[in-house]
């Protein structure tokens, strides 16, 4: 397996807070690494900083050995990063489509002229990417592929967070970055929703997903590596076996005593 | 070298009235992070209530200078205040969590509103009006340059209110709220602080400076006008933009400037003073391009 | 006018505006939106056949007309607002500025025998051209700031035209009106006995460009470009995140509506023949605006009967036309705050017929 991505030494500062002090995190193509952390620790903020919504203070962030520190959301999402928001990030007042066929913003003819004179090519287009999205919709839930012109804020929370994995998903990416996407959903709920996730990654074996999960289950469950955060610096990395018997972790994380 | 010392003044002048314009738009801003564009009415209507307020003295036969003076600014501050607090109640609070071009179109169009009342609704509104004397015009000689007195105590009165405002927001219990507020509405609301009347204190306290340039506006040109508050309210937003909205000590930085560009293009061009209002916006333009985010910046970072 | 009248008028008015107001909240209503919205292009032929079809019928009535073309043109600037406002959230209170640059390139080019057709596309372009100039602050700014920029350039742009002696200062220019295929505009169609106002010809020309903007406009909001537009509208940072690139959708999105909207500001020269300072001012703008937001901001149809409400009232009602701005101004206050998505609020954009749903 190849080295996909790598942060080296990243580093964030906000004024005096120091969210992130020198991260440094490797993924190899296809696997998922849980990235867990007390709140506060700096998880959101490296996602953050990978996709180019906030500016590092020093280190790399590598993907296939370029440097995208720096660089803006839109040429992340170029190379191959696609994300979820920890607070849904989804157009209210659009559809279920548009909001989800916004990911494939590489694939889609977004010419003056193509867009506006030559209708019937952009009608078979949307009918070829809205086959597109009802069948990854429909690999969550069949309901919800049936309701791909419904407006969004008509559906439920659940229904919402798997319309932004969807959005995620359908640009097919090369690295994942998943912010707590069971958020809200119960046991039950996330239990499915992690296996519909894995599902679509099946399809994908080269995909890599970094997940940020508060519940311990699901990080044993996906996670083939954990990396655990605490104020903004790396305390733990492994198996997650072996991240849970670290005993900096069993204190101040999972507050054992 | 008296010329310039003229200019100087008059410009120090201009500069302290778009200070006070700009330092309501930084307030606005600061607790609820909205431009409140009917600010530049407000300071007309604050304009024109002093005179009624002049006129009606008049009509009881009272003429004490001083006295008038005081009863005016105080009327002004009045009615602006509590212009201020109806906007912020009725209108601008409410839309809290609305796309910031409603609350900017809307509070506009609540200007516009107030300055055609005017223009409508008082006697001979359509026309500039004429503002009393109510302070001595006594010439009084500095470095060879002759400067009128009551220009003189016009820029004393404009200063002193600036400085009791910062002196407020820095010292008092009600300055530590706005600040506050300005910091975090949220967080602010949690440890306590009564959010909404935070909020209508400062805009009354925004809007009174409003009634104060109006009264000094009126009392430099002795003329006003329904409409000048347009204007005003454009120049005092460019000055507080300018200066970093957000910033009391930038807002008085950017009115001065603004004034300070009128004032250069007056002195080296006299015969094109007509493109100085131009001149003047095409620079905030360009500085705009050059710092977007005034050149105090901002305190704010989005998150994501 | 009698007075009497006047009240038979403004009732009229009152009722009708409650009436549309209710009906687009009944079902029937909402149908009848959701056939404007849905139906295929053919539907935007409502425009020119209701046009032309009032138009013969007031063949002899010069103001009524003109009336109607004005309404007609304002709707074009609209739809240019509602490009750059409801579409890709770039404010633009400089609509009337980017109208006059457009009548002012009219009034120039038009007299040096450029053919008229050659000077509608000129006045687009030239404040297309100029928008590119303030756009660049407009971008780097964040919204309270561009609003700022586009406030000061209309505020700029009529010092401008006062002082400004090449263009005709305070009194302004004279404007050639249009000639099209060798028939001057200025000479009103005579068919037997058939005579109709000059007015009339630029009734036909408004139509025809108002129906190919709208038949644009309507393709442009049903594209992956109208997807684009709505979501970096609705959350930039999301949707730059997914690869949209806001800041050149949103410099695209102020071009295209600036060139609508100078093509109808040179029409509307074209058609005065005369323009001057005095017509483009701040509040002219703030009244364009009143148009997108009343009718519903981001929908086309409600572009149309706003700009009625917006254009004639105030004339056809001396006693309201001294008031218009008030009124105006009270009527946007209101609908912000209680309607904020207009009489008429735009409604969701589907593909269902287009995937057979
Ligand atoms: N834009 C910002 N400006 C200032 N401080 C910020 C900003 N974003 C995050 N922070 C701070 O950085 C720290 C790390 O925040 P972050 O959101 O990354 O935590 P997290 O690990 O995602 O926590 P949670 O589990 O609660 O989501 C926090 O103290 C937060 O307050
Ligand atoms: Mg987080």
């Amino acid at each position: 397996m190849s080295k996909l991505f790598s942060a080296d030494n990243v580093s964030v500062r906000f004024g005096g807070l120091q969210a992130l002090d020198k991260l440094s995190l490797d993924i190899d193509e296809g696997t998922i690494i849980g990235l867990i952390g007390p709140n506060g620790s700096g998880k959101t903020t490296f996602f953050n900083a990978v996709t180019g919504l906030c500016r590092t203070a020093g280190g790399q962030i590598l993907v296939d050995g370029e440097d995208i520190a720096g660089l803006h959301p839109r040429h992340v999402y170029q190379r191959g990063v696609s994300r979820t928001f920890q607070r849904s990030r989804l157009c209210l007042s659009l559809s279920v489509f548009d909001n989800v066929v916004i990911g494939r913003q590489n694939a889609l003819d977004l010419t003056l002229f193509g867009n506006l004179f030559r209708r019937g090519r952009f009608i078979e287009s949307v009918r070829e990417n809205h086959d597109r999205v009802r069948a990854l919709l429909s690999t969550f839930s069949e309901p919800l592929a049936a309701r791909t012109f419904d407006p969004l804020h008509t559906l439920s929370m659940i229904d919402r967070r798997r319309i932004e994995v969807c959005r995620a998903l359908i640009a097919n990416p090369r690295l994942l970055l998943l912010d707590e996407p069971s958020a809200g959903m119960t046991p039950d709920e996330t239990h499915e929703f992690m296996s519909d996730i894995l599902k679509v990654r099946g399809d994908h074996p080269r995909m890599s997903i970094i997940i940020i999960e508060h519940e311990m289950d699901v990080i044993q469950r996906v996670a083939d590596r954990c990396v655990v955060l605490n104020f903004g610096k790396k305390v733990a990395e492994g198996t997650f076996d072996a991240v849970v018997a670290d005993p900096w972790v069993q204190e101040a994380y999972l507050g054992s005593s | 070298m008296a010329i310039l010392l003229e200019y100087l003044f008059n410009g120090a002048l201009l500069g302290v009235i778009y200070a006070l314009v700009a330092v309501g738009f930084t307030l606005f801003f600061g607790v609820l992070d909205v431009i409140k564009f009917s600010h530049g009415d407000v300071l007309t209507l604050g304009a024109y209530s002093g005179l009624a307020a002049f006129v009606s003295l008049e009509l009881l036969g009272l003429d004490l200078p001083v006295v008038s003076l005081i009863f005016v600014l105080v009327v002004a501050m009045l009615v602006t205040g509590l212009a201020g607090i109806a906007i912020g109640q009725f209108f601008v609070v409410p839309m809290r969590g609305s796309p910031a071009f409603n609350i900017l179109l809307m509070t506009l169009m609540i200007g516009t509103a107030i300055h055609e009342c005017i223009r409508l609704f008082v006697p001979g509104g359509a026309n500039p009006k004429a503002f009393p004397t109510l302070l001595p015009r006594t010439p009084i000689e500095i470095g060879g340059a002759y400067i009128r007195l009551d220009s003189l105590l016009l820029l004393v009165l404009g200063i002193g209110v600036i400085v009791v405002t910062n002196w407020m927001v820095r010292h008092t219990k009600l300055g530590l709220a706005i600040r506050a507020v300005a910091q975090d509405g949220d967080t602010a609301q949690i440890m306590g602080i009564p959010f909404r009347r935070v909020v209508l204190a400062t805009f009354a306290l925004g809007s009174m400076l409003a009634g104060v340039a109006g009264v000094m506006n009126g009392l430099y040109y002795s003329e006003i006008n329904f409409n000048v508050g347009v204007l005003l309210g454009v120049i005092g937003f460019s000055s507080a933009v300018v200066g970093g909205l957000g910033s009391i000590w930038g807002a008085i930085i950017g009115g001065f400037s603004f004034a300070a560009l009128q004032t250069v293009w007056v002195l080296f061009f006299p015969e094109m003073s007509g493109y100085r209002d131009v001149f003047a916006f095409t620079t905030i333009i360009v500085l705009m391009t050059i710092w977007p985010t005034g050149i105090i910046a901002e305190r704010y970072s989005e998150r994501v | 006018m009698a007075s009497e009248n006047q009240w038979v008028i403004a009732s009229a008015l009152v009722a009708s505006l409650f009436l549309s107001f209710g009906i687009a909240r009944t079902k029937a209503g909402r149908d009848f939106a959701a056939i404007l919205q849905n139906s295929g292009s053919w539907i935007v032929l409502l425009i020119p056949v209701a046009g032309l079809a009032i138009g013969l019928a007031l063949h002899e009535e010069h103001f009524a007309l003109m009336m109607l073309a004005t309404v007609l043109i304002y709707a074009l600037a609209c739809i240019g607002l509602t490009i750059q406002f409801g579409y890709a959230g770039v404010i633009n209170f400089a609509g009337i500025a980017f109208f006059g640059i457009g009548g002012y390139t009219a009034a120039v080019l038009g007299g040096m025998g450029l053919p008229s057709l050659l000077v509608l596309l000129a006045g687009g372009l030239v404040s297309a051209a100029i928008g590119c100039i303030l756009i660049l602050p407009v971008l780097r700014t964040k919204g309270h700031y561009a609003a700022l920029i586009t406030i000061a350039f209309v505020l700029l742009f009529r010092s401008f035209l006062e002082v400004n002696h090449t263009l005709g200062g305070p009194q302004g220019l004279r404007v050639e009106s249009a000639t099209i295929a060798g028939q001057s505009l200025f000479t009103g169609i005579r068919i037997g006995s058939f005579e109709a106002s000059f007015y009339l010809n630029y009734v036909l020309l408004a139509l025809v460009l108002l129906a190919i903007f709208f038949l644009m406009a309507r393709f442009l909001e049903k594209s992956w470009i109208g997807i684009n537009l709505d979501s970096m509208r609705e959350d930039p940072v999301g949707a730059a995140v997914f690869g949209v690139n806001v800041a050149y959708w949103r410099i695209m999105s102020f071009v295209i509506g600036n060139v609508l909207i100078g093509i109808a500001g040179a029409t509307f020269a074209m058609m005065q023949t005369f323009i001057a300072p005095s017509n483009f001012t701040f509040q002219q703008s703030l009244l364009m605006l009143a148009i997108v937001v009343l009718g519903g901001i981001g929908n086309l149809w409600a572009v149309i009967p706003a700009a009625i409400l917006v254009v004639v009232v105030p004339e056809k009602l001396q006693a309201i036309s001294e008031y218009r701005f008030l009124v105006f101004a009270i009527l946007v206050v209101l609908v912000l705050r209680f309607r904020p998505n207009g009489l008429f609020p735009r409604s969701m954009r589907n593909f269902r017929k287009e995937v057979g749903q």
